[in-house]
């Protein structure tokens, strides 16, 4: 009777499972998808670059303070694609987002100070900021949706603070340099974020060879 | 250039100590000092003096054209060397990057050719700044260039794509060109690396324009609008997410052949055979013209006028039509029942006599069409109708009635009058003791100036009481200045003679006998009046002999002289 009993729930257990499984969107679908935003938000932020160079003097980048000191250069991320191919996919995912959450302050205030920027495109820049803030807050909530099935250690994120404030400088040339400089190291995380995810998207697309 | 100097000076020390050897070895030694340094100073004028004439120099700066990486795991970087100042010089690439410490120089000169410098993967980091120099050196010094940052992510372009292939499929009528490629062989999709996007172009072979497509990360494609015995060229291209596009594979060609041809006579039967029915549609519709024309275009039934034969009527014989009129006509003389309601149409009369602008407005609109008034039937009547008249015109009209003496009202003269159809039930009781003199009247608005009926003016329009009317002519009493039969006359000369026709002289011209009732009963042969009525026949007049007899006499009156109709 009561192994008749376990037997049942057993049975009632696996046909949930197997319902809820089915009904679900599987990974590989949802993380196209997230590729595909990433490859838009990286694609806008190297039009942004573009639009800010056009009449931002070169040589003004001379005395540009080193990328070295992007406020996400602590963080530990594969420098080549030995190295990336052999981080896990919990691993990637959570440095995706962790790279993603780090951005999200340093944006709002570019968003602000690009009122008083200096700069002939100044609208067409506010725009894309603001296009590049919408796209990098759904992508955040997909990935916190895609870490969700893939585990405690996809759903970590490292901390990276923004410590420059809300200035972005006094005078016009800092303030063109700050902005060039702050975009500059957006772009690379960016491109940083799309190539972790559509490596993610080739590991989960065994089934469907074609996408990769 | 120090040590060509030394050792020149150390060769002419050896020379000038062999040759004095004899000398004191002291003297030897000063001689060599002194030698060496005045031979130093020579030996440096003497390639100064060669310098300036064989122009060698240091070398130019160098500058780094450009970095390139096909599959983001190498690169290589190019460099454009500066003049070389006459002498062999050399080319050395120094880097540092952001993570690593330290400058280190190239690790490949050779693989990428000649001026080039070739990162493999071992090297090559991404995401990572590098900052390159090319340091240009000869004998004489070295050239520095300016420092050259690159991060590989930003230089991708891969290499054009391979084998691509042409194939028509498809059945004749509707084939396509399926356009197939390979991926740069060096490229790392599988692993999710990078991601290619291709593009393609196509252009027929004589003419000037491409038409670009994107094909995404297809391998292949389909072109489906193509015509046949056309050569076609494509060429592929692709790129990496979203760095540079590559360069163009070469063209291939392929030509469609030529298989429309069979269709056509298919074709032409087909749309001659099609033609047929609608030919011989068309050759019945002209063979039985007439009785689609029926069929489309029935005739349009002709106005009935109740009495009135419209065959009649069109075959224009005036006099018929005349009599068809007055034949049809109810007129009795015993009979004179008061219920009889006469409408009579007034013509638009100012009370003034004067020409009143709206008045003439009026009468315009009311004296257009000369017409006969006959007052049998309410119906004819209202064509006769015309607008424009007042009720004051209306009064106008009774007041002048009913101011003519008694004995008159058998002769009394009765205007032809238009008025508006609302108006005509006042006059009803007026005119019950007349109507039956009168009914027999007919009476004819004439118009003196014909050639300009909209405008005419209000004295001008006068009413004539017809003598009588046979076949085309019509016979006319003329219009006295003092008011014979003068509808615009003031009220003080209402009274109205009727004249007889005296004779009529001509075709245009009617002698009446002018009767002045109220005045006096001489005969006073008026006037002509000239009438614009094509009168063809002349007319038989009947005379009068006396006046005094106007009021028991004959009237113009159609019915008193049947003969002559």
């Amino acid at each position: 009777m009561a192994q008749r009993k376990i037997n049942g729930n057993k049975l009632f257990m696996i046909v949930l499972y197997a319902v809820a499984a089915c009904s679900a969107v599987p990974i590989s679908d949802l993380l196209d998808r997230a590729s595909q935003r990433s490859d838009t938000l990286h694609s806008l932020s190297t039009m942004l670059t573009q639009d800010l160079d056009s009449h931002f003097p070169p040589i003004g980048r001379i005395i540009m303070p080193r990328p070295s000191m992007c406020h996400t250069s602590s963080l530990q991320t594969p420098n080549d694609k030995e190295q990336a191919l052999q981080v896990s996919e919990s691993d990637l995912m959570s440095l995706a987002r962790s790279l993603l959450q780090a951005w999200s302050d340093p944006l709002e205030v570019l968003s602000t100070s690009v009122k008083t920027l200096p700069h002939p495109a100044q609208n067409s820049i506010s725009n894309k900021l603001k296009e590049l803030q919408e796209h990098s807050k759904s992508l955040g909530d997909g990935l916190n949706i895609l870490s969700g099935k893939m585990g405690p250690a996809a759903q970590t994120i490292s901390s990276l603070p923004y410590s420059g404030g809300n200035d972005i400088g006094q005078d016009r040339i800092s303030k063109l340099t700050n902005f060039h400089f702050l975009l500059s190291c957006f772009r690379r995380d960016s491109h940083k974020i799309d190539s972790f995810l559509k490596v993610l998207r080739c590991r989960a697309a065994k089934l469907q060879p074609e996408m990769c | 250039m120090s040590e060509l100097v030394w050792q020149h000076e150390t060769e002419l020390v050896t020379v000038v100590t062999v040759q004095k050897k004899q000398v004191k070895r002291g003297l030897s030694v000063i001689i060599c000092a002194r030698m060496r340094r005045d031979l130093g100073l020579v030996l440096l004028l003497l390639l100064s003096a060669a310098v300036e004439s064989n122009s060698i120099s240091p070398p130019g700066k160098p500058v780094l054209v450009g970095c390139r990486s096909p599959e983001k795991e190498t690169f290589t970087c190019w460099w454009e060397p500066g003049s070389d100042g006459g002498l062999p010089t050399m080319h050395r690439l120094y880097y540092e990057t952001e993570r690593l410490e330290g400058v280190f120089e190239c690790p490949d000169y050779l693989s990428a050719g000649r001026n080039s410098c070739f990162f493999d993967k071992n090297h090559t980091a991404i995401w990572v700044y590098y900052y390159l120099t090319v340091v240009a050196s000869n004998a004489l010094g070295n050239a520095t260039s300016d420092p050259f940052k690159i991060d590989v992510v930003e230089i991708v372009k891969p290499n054009p794509p391979e084998n691509v292939t042409l194939l028509l499929e498809g059945r004749e009528d509707s084939s396509y060109l399926h356009v197939s490629w390979e991926r740069p062989h060096n490229t790392d999709t599988k692993s999710g690396w990078v991601t290619i996007k291709y593009q393609l172009r196509v252009k027929q072979e004589n003419s000037n324009e491409w038409k670009e497509y994107m094909s995404g990360t297809q391998k292949h494609f389909n072109l489906y609008s193509i015509s046949p015995g056309v050569t076609y060229m494509v060429k592929v291209r692709c790129r990496l997410d979203h760095g540079f596009w590559s360069e163009w594979t070469n063209t291939t060609y392929v030509k469609v052949p030529n298989y429309l041809r069979n269709e056509k006579p298919f074709w032409i039967l087909v749309s001659t055979l099609s033609t047929i029915p609608f030919i011989a549609a068309a050759c019945v519709l002209v063979m039985k013209r007439k009785y689609v024309k029926q069929y489309v275009l029935p005739p349009v039934p002709g106005p009935k006028i109740r009495g009135v034969d419209f065959q009649l009527l069109k075959s224009g014989r005036s006099e018929d039509v005349i009599s068809a009129f007055i034949i049809n006509q109810n007129f009795s003389l015993t009979t004179g029942s008061k219920d009889q309601t006469e409408e009579y149409l007034i013509v638009t009369e100012n009370e003034n006599g004067i020409a009143d602008p709206s008045n003439s407005q009026k009468r315009k609109k009311s004296l257009i069409i000369p017409g006969f008034c006959l007052d049998s039937e309410p119906p004819i009547l209202n064509d006769c109708e015309k607008s424009g008249a007042t009720n004051q015109e209306i009064d106008n009209y009774v007041k002048s009635l009913s101011n003519m003496k008694p004995s008159q009202l058998p002769a009394q003269e009765q205007q032809c009058n238009f008025v508006n159809a609302d108006a005509t039930g006042h006059q009803t009781s007026n005119y019950d003791n007349t109507t039956q003199t009168f009914a027999n009247s007919s009476y004819v608005d004439i118009q003196r100036h014909m050639e300009n009926i909209q405008e005419v003016d209000v004295k001008q329009v006068d009413y004539r009481r017809v003598k009588e009317v046979n076949g085309d002519n019509i016979l006319i009493l003329p219009l006295n200045s003092s008011g014979c039969i003068d509808v615009q006359r003031p009220k003080d000369n209402i009274s109205e003679d009727y004249s007889k026709v005296k004779v009529v002289d001509s075709d245009n011209m009617v002698f009446l006998q002018k009767e002045k009732v109220s005045v006096d009963t001489s005969c006073i042969e008026k006037g002509i009046y000239y009438t614009n009525f094509a009168l063809q026949k002349p007319i038989n007049t009947s005379k009068v002999e006396v006046c005094t007899e106007v009021i028991n006499s004959e009237y113009v009156d159609t019915f008193s002289a049947p003969p002559l109709i």
